[in-house]
């Protein structure tokens, strides 16, 4: 579980997350909210990217404020950004390799950990191809199986299928849907694609100009009358 | 263990029959190391044998700028550290010659790693101007502590008696020496493309394309951007020492912040992308205005050569003269191939 306290962060004269305070613990969380809501801030204070002015995360019992970003990745964050970060000059594999590297494993253990990711994410028949060759759903799919290789605990998934045909969003969506399965990650997913978030998060939080709207079943979450505010733009009745 | 895996993965599935495309820089290495020196006069081999040498400069330029996209400015200022050190050992304790150059690397490296302290917080032009600034610094400390040359004291420089600091025992002639250089350079390269294959190399262009990305893999980005600078840093030191065993003394003058903006710019003229860039990058430095020289014209003359190959460069040619020619040979096999 993961215990997010009071969780502040300002811009200069801009508040971009107001005193956040959430627990999350299902296998896939939806994070959704209209564009400026602070997600992705969110995901940068996870990440460690951005430090907090005030507030505590508790992340299966570790601190993560306490540890560097490059730590926290060895701790088992993992994340993956709005623009794909894969290296065309390297291969698929060395393209997953990358986060391995930083893993103090044995020759085997790193060759069982690259092949069950490339396989997870259904590159292996590609495993040896240069990045520059990939189209953009497999470049989605090498950041997917970067995130998921070694032993994750929280993967961070933002917008992932922006940019997909129909068809592969159905494939990103079951691949989601396993990651728990796979390696017993929790995930942590931004998107603005409600169907995915409804077919593979089964609980959800809402931002809104930084601040929590609500968080529970996604089911109760969408047909919540301030969500609909929030998205629609219609004045909360009261 | 990755960079094994790797090497015989390929190994293995290279076909037995035998490939030009595949062997030819190590072809090219031994008809340099065999055939030149049989072939020339003793003044183009020290020539030749300054740009294997300068190869090497120029490889640790396009290491930086290729793998972390940084410019450096202050290669040549490290060349110069090297070379101070390995002259310094060899008069002072008369340690083998092998021994004082890695000193000198080594003493390169560790300057080179101070660099990369404001390489941290800056890059591009800020940081070229910061190295530029420091080669100028190191241009003068240079000129007043004078390099030594068999003088008493710590600086050893003598005013008079100068002695010529002695050469690897197995390669005294000026022969042996250019081989000695090819096999030193060789090695150079060769570390090079065993940390590019390998772990450093993947997390060097992780972080050239995205800081946030390659922390969020868990790579210490502060330690991979510390340890390019020290690697260039050492490959520049190593070639400052065989510069000084070529000439067997270096002069304080040859190594002006100009240098540096020089080489660097050859080095994106030759190519940053292919390891034989830099061997064309040390050819026009040091090859061509010998060239000039000798078919009667003012070798000052290169400049203008260059000055052309840079606007060449940076407007058409954005890989060099080597990607060129790797797109040339590619296009011309390509065709060779249809039927």
């Amino acid at each position: 579980m993961i215990a997010i306290r009071d969780i502040t962060v300002t811009f200069g004269g801009v508040t971009a997350l107001n005193a956040l305070t959430v627990d999350l613990a299902d296998p896939v969380v939806g994070i959704i909210g209209p564009n400026g809501a602070g997600k992705t801030t969110f995901l940068n204070v996870l990440s460690g990217f951005i430090t907090p002015k005030t507030g505590t995360i508790d992340a299966f019992g570790t601190e993560l404020l306490s540890l560097r970003p490059h730590q926290r990745s060895r701790w088992g964050l993992r994340r993956s950004f709005q623009k794909e970060q894969v290296v065309d000059e390297l291969t698929v594999e060395e393209n997953i390799s990358v986060v391995l590297d930083n893993l103090s494993l044995s020759s085997g253990q790193y060759q069982n950990f690259l092949a069950a990711a490339l396989d997870f994410a259904g590159l292996t028949p590609v495993r040896r191809e240069r990045a520059a060759g990939l189209n953009a759903f497999q470049r989605r799919m090498t950041e997917i199986a970067r995130c998921a290789a070694g032993q994750p605990r929280l993967l961070l998934l933002d917008e992932p299928g922006a940019g997909l045909s129909q068809n592969e969003v159905d494939v990103l969506r079951r691949t989601i849907s396993d990651i728990h399965a796979f390696n017993g990650a929790m995930t942590l997913l931004i998107d603005h694609d409600v169907d995915l978030i409804q077919a593979v998060c089964s609980s959800t939080m809402v931002l809104d100009f930084g601040s929590l709207v609500t968080a529970g079943r996604t089911r109760d979450v969408l047909s919540d009358a301030r969500v609909r505010a929030v998205y629609l733009g219609v004045e909360e009745l009261a | 263990m990755a960079i094994a895996n790797e090497i015989s993965a390929t190994n293995a599935s290279a076909p037995p029959r035998f490939r030009l495309a595949a062997h030819w820089p190590l072809l090219a290495l031994v008809f340099a190391a065999a055939i030149v020196p049989v072939l020339l006069a003793a003044l183009w081999l020290k020539v030749l044998t300054s740009v294997v040498i300068y190869a090497l400069t120029a490889a640790s330029i396009a290491l930086l700028y290729r793998k972390l996209g940084q410019v450096s400015l202050a290669q040549v200022a490290f060349m110069g550290c090297g070379g101070w050190v390995t002259l310094r050992l060899s008069y002072g304790i008369g340690l083998p010659f092998e021994i004082n150059v890695l000193a000198g690397g080594v003493f390169a490296a560790v300057v080179g790693m101070i660099f990369a302290y404001p390489a941290l917080r800056m890059r591009g032009l800020y940081l070229a101007l910061v190295t530029m600034m420091a080669s100028g610094g190191f241009g003068i400390l240079i000129n007043v502590i004078q390099f030594p040359n068999g003088g008493e004291g710590f600086l050893g420089f003598a005013v008079k008696a100068i002695s010529y600091m002695p050469r690897p025992w197995i390669a005294q002639s000026d022969e042996a020496y250019f081989r000695y250089c090819i096999g030193v350079v060789f090695l150079g390269f060769l570390l090079i493309h065993l940390h590019e294959r390998g772990r450093p190399g993947r997390a060097w262009l992780l972080i050239r394309k995205s800081e946030a990305a390659a922390m969020a893999v868990g790579i210490n980005v502060t330690a991979y951007k510390i340890w390019g600078f020290a690697l260039s840093g050492f490959l520049a030191g190593v070639a400052g020492g065989l510069l000084a065993g070529n000439l067997q003394l270096l002069d304080a003058r040859s190594f002006p912040p100009a240098e540096s903006v020089m080489i660097f710019a050859l080095t994106i003229v030759g190519g940053a992308w292919h390891w034989y860039g830099a061997v064309i990058a040390a050819l026009l430095y040091r090859f061509v205005p010998a060239l000039l020289n000798d078919l009667g014209v003012n070798g000052d003359a290169a400049f203008i050569i260059f000055g052309g190959a840079l606007i060449h460069a940076l407007t058409t040619a954005p890989r060099g003269i080597a990607g060129q020619l790797t797109d040339l040979v590619g296009r011309i096999t390509r065709k060779e191939k249809r039927p």
